[in-house]
């Protein structure tokens, strides 16, 4: 009986060896396959590695552009089991309609944002909420924590981080990483295992020539402009007239940088590159260098102005107030338009055509902004009777804030033409130089005993007797040019009767420049004149903009001292 | 010799056992200690978010035109009054530098 027990309990066991044998046989090779398959998607999560920008920086390392981590709150239709009280809660702390919410979610699919970067605290309370069906996956947005500031400079980003503006654009494949995918390991309750990987790809940082607080002395001065003279627009730019570093550039109308996907064209517009406009009595440095350095004249020519008018083409051009005769360092000192039409006949269509393109007019500056425009300046065969007449005083010609701002700094630095830039460098997360700003194309273009001949004339524009008294620093000499043009009237394409562009464009120290800078009003009401609207902005600007820097004053009269030592 | 292959054969499979449960455990430890990786990465994740959340916030406070509008008897700038500043030294730097980080930590939050 014994034997007989034995031997049934031997078969059974032998037989539950072979069934389990046989299972596993089925689970390891018939269906190992599929199994596998079954297995790696319940083990194994693929994750994207996240791509973070790098940061902006201006010149002194302040940062202008960095990432914040966010939750973005995402629904799977299938999952979902809220209720309509749920959706209306839910729908009030995201601040959207709870019908637009419903509107959002499909029938079927697995997967549909309900609103993107949350804030912190708002993830929380929708957490609280304990809906199924609802998720959050971390994003990185871009933010930009000095808000308006440069905003025209730094630009911004769409929602999934795509470069839109500025700097953010033309350098993005600099401030972007190529991020990948990992495999990281997860148990039956979805906890992750480490990967040992880095989960973020950093882009590279930039530094800009941008200085945050001479940004911010620009801005506000033109915030004040732009509310006294009631303007439709305004620009400045403040360069270093050696280097070409841009060390703030501003344009009014401006935006919040955070918020720059919903402004409109109008603010958004970079209109110290992008926008052209007639430079009127500025664009005299063009025929007064010109004349100069082909010794046509002297500061001490004569001109005789004393009719107050000139026939060119069969069109009388006049001056705004009567003169009698007037050397050539006074033509532009009190901006003679008769003068400097004597002036541009002697330096000839072809000679003027040259200097013109010489100081960059007509060409864009290779500024390192997107959206420059090149103006236009059109050649001597194309002109008509008028245009030698027209050109010598700045109309006729279109230039760009920065392309006039460039033409004076050749002046100022001894006649070469720098090319403006606002990227110094490009540095990599783990702080290598990738790349740096080198000038390797600069280009003399007047003589330095020419530069430094009208810079002797620009300073006469700022003293008693010129037009630009009101640009004058305690303490240091200016020079400068004020410029005052008809805008075209659109409706009419001829000259508009009350729309005016007022300018400045000048240099400080003007003996040893530390900075130049252009300021553009666009349609003043009140007063139309550069000397009047442009030139005290300038003031006001360079007379905090030199303290910042620490310029000397060149009159010693100091009576307390500070001592700096350098 | 009788002793000896007496105790051999217990021995070999107390080792056994040993060996096998200390695989089991070490196994069971560098799980634990992967779970515990993977805690402390999402721990460093969430403490880098906030890292990344307040420096936003201090570069915001410190901006420019925030400590401009503050009133200037308290932490608010003021630009040096240029009448009362005397520069000895070297020749004043007239020409210009390139903007440079080099010798500063920019490496984000």
């Amino acid at each position: 009986m014994s034997k007989k027990r034995a031997v049934i309990l031997h078969t059974a066991i032998i037989f539950s060896f072979i069934l389990v044998s046989l299972r596993l046989a089925d689970l390891m090779i018939i269906d190992h396959k599929r199994l596998t398959e079954k297995a790696q998607q319940q083990h194994i999560k693929v994750e994207d590695i996240q791509v973070r920008r790098g940061t902006i920086f201006d010149r002194k390392g302040r940062e202008l552009a960095l990432n914040l981590e966010l939750e973005s709150l995402y629904c799977d239709p299938e999952a979902l089991t809220a209720d309509k009280e749920d959706i209306k809660k839910l729908a009030s702390l995201v601040k959207k309609e709870p019908r637009r919410i419903l509107a959002k979610i499909p029938d079927e699919g697995r997967f549909v944002w309900i609103k993107r970067k949350l804030a912190p605290e708002i993830a929380d309370k929708v957490r609280d909420l304990e809906i199924e069906g609802l998720g959050f996956v971390t994003e990185a947005k871009r933010v930009y924590p000095k808000g308006e500031l440069a905003s025209h400079i730094i630009g911004f980003v769409g929602i999934d981080n795509q470069a839109l503006e500025g700097v953010e654009l033309k350098f993005d494949k600099y401030l972007t990483a190529k991020g990948g995918k990992v495999l990281l390991e997860r148990d039956a309750s979805g906890k992750t295992l480490s990967s040992g990987v880095n989960m973020e790809a950093k882009g590279n940082n930039i530094v800009l020539t941008i200085d945050e607080v001479l940004q911010r002395l620009v801005e506000k001065e033109l915030d004040k402009a732009m509310e006294q003279w009631k303007a439709a627009a305004a620009s400045a730019i403040m360069m270093d007239p050696y280097t070409g570093e841009i060390l703030a550039l501003a344009n009014r109308p401006a935006y919040d940088t955070n918020r720059g996907g919903s402004v409109s064209g109008f603010e958004k517009r970079n209109r110290a590159i992008t926008d052209c406009y007639e430079p009127g009595s500025t664009f005299k440095i063009v025929i007064g260098a010109g004349s100069l350095e082909e010794k046509l004249v002297t500061p001490n020519s004569l001109f005789d102005v004393s009719k107050g008018g000139i026939q060119v083409g069969g069109k009388t051009i006049r001056d705004v107030h009567k003169y009698g005769v007037l050397t050539f360092k006074e033509v532009i000192q009190k901006s003679s338009n008769v003068g400097s039409i004597m002036a541009g006949i002697k330096l000839g269509k072809e000679n003027i055509y040259r200097y013109s393109k010489l100081f960059g007019i007509g060409d864009k500056t290779g500024i390192d902004l997107p959206g420059e425009v090149s103006g236009w300046i059109h050649k001597p065969e194309r002109w008509s009777g008028t245009s030698l007449g027209a050109i010598s005083i700045g109309q006729e010609v279109a230039v760009t804030p920065v392309q006039m701002l460039r033409a004076y700094s050749a002046i100022a630095n001894g006649g070469i033409l720098v090319r403006p830039h606002v990227v110094s460098e490009i540095i990599s997360p783990d702080n290598r130089i990738v790349a740096s700003f080198r000038d390797n194309d600069v280009q003399r273009i007047i003589s330095a005993k020419t530069a430094e001949t009208f810079k002797d004339i620009l300073k006469s524009v700022t003293e008693e007797g010129g037009t630009a008294k009101s640009a004058s620093v305690d303490g240091n000499l200016v020079a400068g040019k004020t410029g005052t043009a008809q805008m075209i009237d659109p409706a009419t394409k001829r000259y508009s009767r009350d729309k005016y562009v007022s300018s400045f464009v000048g240099f400080v120290p003007a003996d040893k420049p530390r900075l130049a800078m252009i300021v553009i009003v666009y349609e003043p009401k009140g007063q139309i004149y550069g000397g009047v609207v442009a030139a005290p902005v300038f003031r006001e600007i360079t007379r905090q903009a030199l303290s910042y820097l620490n310029v000397p004053r060149e009159d010693n009269l100091g009576q307390h001292a500070l001592l700096v030592l350098r | 010799m009788h002793l000896v292959s007496f105790m051999l054969k217990p021995f070999l499979i107390i080792l056994l056992l040993v060996g096998v449960f200390g695989l089991v455990y070490l196994r069971s430890n560098f799980l634990k200690l992967e779970y515990n990786l993977g805690e402390l990465e999402k721990k460093k994740m969430h403490c880098l978010r906030d890292r990344k959340m307040l420096f936003a916030e201090k570069t915001s406070l410190l901006s420019f035109a925030r400590l401009e509008s503050s009133p200037s008897d308290q932490e608010g700038f003021v630009l040096p009054d240029r009448l009362k500043v005397v520069h000895i030294g070297k020749q004043v730097r007239s020409l210009p530098h390139q903007a440079s980080l080099k010798q500063k930590q920019l490496a984000e939050p």
